[in-house]
Order: structure tokens, then C-alpha cells, then sequence
């Protein structure tokens, strides 16, 4: 198979139950996929499995897509609902999260320099800024958090934004205006 | 244009999303406000210190195990030919029970308290609580004991007693 075909053809072939242009679809989304979930729970584990649920989530819903909009905008949309609902059942168990929050960055952290090549300060210094900067993003209220990891990780459009998150154009500016403003205030004594 | 315009547009300057009239308009204020230049200097500092955020690497066996997951069968509270039965009746079945929930209490209340143990007509104590609660809880102590000592010794006026 067309290992190059576009998303929305691969979505024709898996509603016929073709398995072969599913493995293609999750190969060529998995990481964004990940990475967005990652960085929207801060939870590498939990991440991977909210990953997974996305795609088995594709696969059940792709006799009833339609292509209207792209491909990526459809499949973050999956992805943002489930890591809503995720937040929403995980404020019960907090506690337990913010502990394997730390214990994941540490891990990922490890896992940048797998080649095992910079000093211990470089790990260290790299760990700390790491949960800086992942705790300024947890601490960003959902939606701000949402449209600010889209728009600097996935580098998506105000309008794809707004069609994921489901508000207008001008609430994914100011979103982002609070979400910025709040980061610039948070990693003020952030040094490089 | 003002500066207090300028930096309500620079997240949105920053992000290429303003029309290129404005876009053109910002950034010839930028070259010449070195504040509103400052301010945007900020903005690109945090949004730069935001790309240090490492990437997760992707699983290499991640589809093998998604297939594993997807093969395994869904958990079930009810035997599949029950399942969809029970779906349907669900809300019915939470109304009802609630229903009947209301109805028990509102029995149980008017039963205990008209003729069962709550009732409030004809009350009955044991022997040593109608003492506690009655006037025979002043009765005079018996002399010599300690109680009766007390009570001498707070209503002592240094008259004898008649």
C-alpha cells in the first residue's frame, strides 16, 4: 500500500475494515497524538493510554467519517475530548497524579538523552527546567492550556483551534492572550 | 497606532494571525516603540523557553499493542444478551427505585412516629431517667455525704438552719 497516501483516503480503506491503512493512519499520528496528551495531562503513562483509546476511537468511527474538515483537526478533536474527560475523572485522584506527574517528567527526561552523553548538572539542569515549564502549563486552566499547546507544538491556525476546542475564532485569541500572559508571569525567573 | 493597541494585538501578531494591514502596522510600531518592542521581546523569550519541553518518543510497539487492546473483549457487567436489556431499562429502573425509596421513608417516618418508637404521645422512660428528669433531681441529699457537704458549704449564711 501507498504508504504516502493522505489521511482521509486511509479513513475510506479502514471503514471497509482494511488493517493495513489503520497501521499506516496510527504510525503516521501516534507521536502527535502522544505528545499532545502528554502535554495537556503531564502524564506519560496516562498519556499512552488515553493515546491508544484515540485511535480505537478512529477505528470505530470510521464507517460514520466524513472528511469536512482536515484529517488533524478531526483527530485532535477526539483527542482533546478524551483528555477533558480524563481531567474531569482525575480531580479525584490528584493527589496520586501530581506524584507520578514528577516521577514521568524524570523519566522523559532521561528518555531526551538516551545516548547517554550529558553530564549529570546538564541532566539536572535540564530536569529542573523541564518541571518548570511543565507545571506553567499544568497550572493554565483547560481550555487556555489546550489552545496554547495546539497553536505552539502543533502550530494550528486560530480556526483550527476554535473547530477542536468548539468556541469562536476571537475565544481562541483571548484564550490565548490570558494563557500567555500567565506563562510570562510564571517563568519570569525562568533563566536559560 | 497607539501603543496600548499595539500590545493588545501582539499574541496575535506573534501568531501570524492578524490581517497583513495590521500585521505591517504592528511591526512598524515595533521598530520604532522601543516598550511595545520590549514587551514583544518577552513574549518571543517565553515562547521560545516553551519549545525546551522535550518530546514523548513514540512507542515502537504501539500498534502491536493497540491491536491487543482492541482484540481483547470489552468488560461487561451483564451477560451480552442482557446487556442492551439493561442499557434500556437503566434510567427506569433509577426512577422506580428512587420512587419507592421516597415511599418507605415517608411510611417508616408516619409508622415509628405515630405508633412505633418515635412516638411522642405517650412517652416512657425508664425509672432512673424520670428521676433524672424530674424535681425529685433537688430532693435533699442524704446528710453526711459529699454532695450534701457541698450543698451546705455554697448556702452557707452563718445562720443555723431552722
Amino acid at each position: 500500500m501507498d504508504l504516502l497516501l493522505p489521511s482521509e483516503e486511509l479513513m475510506a480503506r479502514i471503514a471497509e475494515g482494511d488493517e493495513d491503512a489503520f497501521e499506516i493512519l496510527v504510525n503516521r499520528h501516534q507521536t502527535s497524538v502522544l505528545n499532545l496528551i502528554y502535554r495537556f495531562i503531564g502524564d506519560r503513562t496516562q498519556a499512552k493510554d488515553l493515546a491508544q483509546e484515540v485511535f480505537v476511537r478512529v477505528w470505530q468511527a470510521a464507517k460514520s467519517y466524513e472528511p469536512k474538515a482536515k484529517f488533524t483537526t478531526w483527530i485532535y478533536k477526539i483527542t482533546t475530548n478524551l483528555c477533558l474527560n480524563e481531567i474531569k475523572s482525575a480531580s479525584r485522584r490528584r493527589w496520586f497524579l501530581f506524584h507520578r506527574s514528577d516521577e514521568d517528567s524524570e523519566k522523559s527526561i532521561e528518555e531526551t538523552f538516551s545516548d547517554g552523553s550529558p553530564t549529570a548538572e546538564d541532566l539536572l539542569l535540564s530536569k529542573e527546567r523541564t518541571r518548570q515549564i511543565s507545571e506553567a502549563l499544568q497550572s493554565l486552566p483547560e481550555n487556555q492550556r489546550m489552545a496554547l499547546i495546539l497553536r505552539r507544538y502543533d502550530d494550528l491556525s486560530y480556526q483550527e483551534i476554535a473547530q477542536i476546542i468548539g468556541c469562536s475564532v476571537s475565544a481562541v485569541e483571548s484564550l490565548l492572550v490570558r494563557a500567555k500572559r500567565t506563562l510570562q508571569e510564571k517563568l519570569k525567573n525562568y533563566e536559560e | 497606532m497607539k501603543c496600548h493597541n499595539v500590545q493588545k494585538k501582539l499574541s496575535a501578531y506573534q501568531d501570524r494571525e492578524l490581517e497583513l494591514r495590521e500585521q505591517e502596522q504592528v511591526t512598524s510600531h515595533l521598530l520604532s516603540c522601543r516598550t511595545c518592542r520590549e514587551q514583544y521581546a518577552e513574549l518571543e523569550r517565553v515562547w521560545q523557553t516553551l519549545g525546551e519541553l522535550p518530546e514523548v518518543q513514540a512507542d515502537p510497539f504501539f500498534y502491536q499493542r493497540l491491536t491487543k487492546k482492541m482484540e481483547e473483549p470489552p468488560k461487561r457487567l451483564f451477560l451480552p444478551v442482557f446487556e442492551g436489556f439493561f442499557q434500556r431499562l437503566r434510567v427506569p429502573v433509577y426512577a422506580s427505585i428512587l420512587f419507592i425509596g421516597i415511599l418507605v421513608g415517608t411510611y417508616l417516618g408516619n409508622f415509628l412516629t405515630r405508633d412505633g418508637l418515635f412516638r411522642t404521645n405517650h412517652v416512657s422512660h425508664p425509672e432512673e431517667m424520670t428521676d433524672f428528669i424530674s424535681l425529685r433531681a433537688f430532693d435533699p441529699l442524704p446528710p453526711g455525704t459529699l454532695g450534701d457537704g457541698y450543698v451546705r458549704m455554697v448556702s452557707y449564711t452563718g445562720k443555723e438552719p431552722r
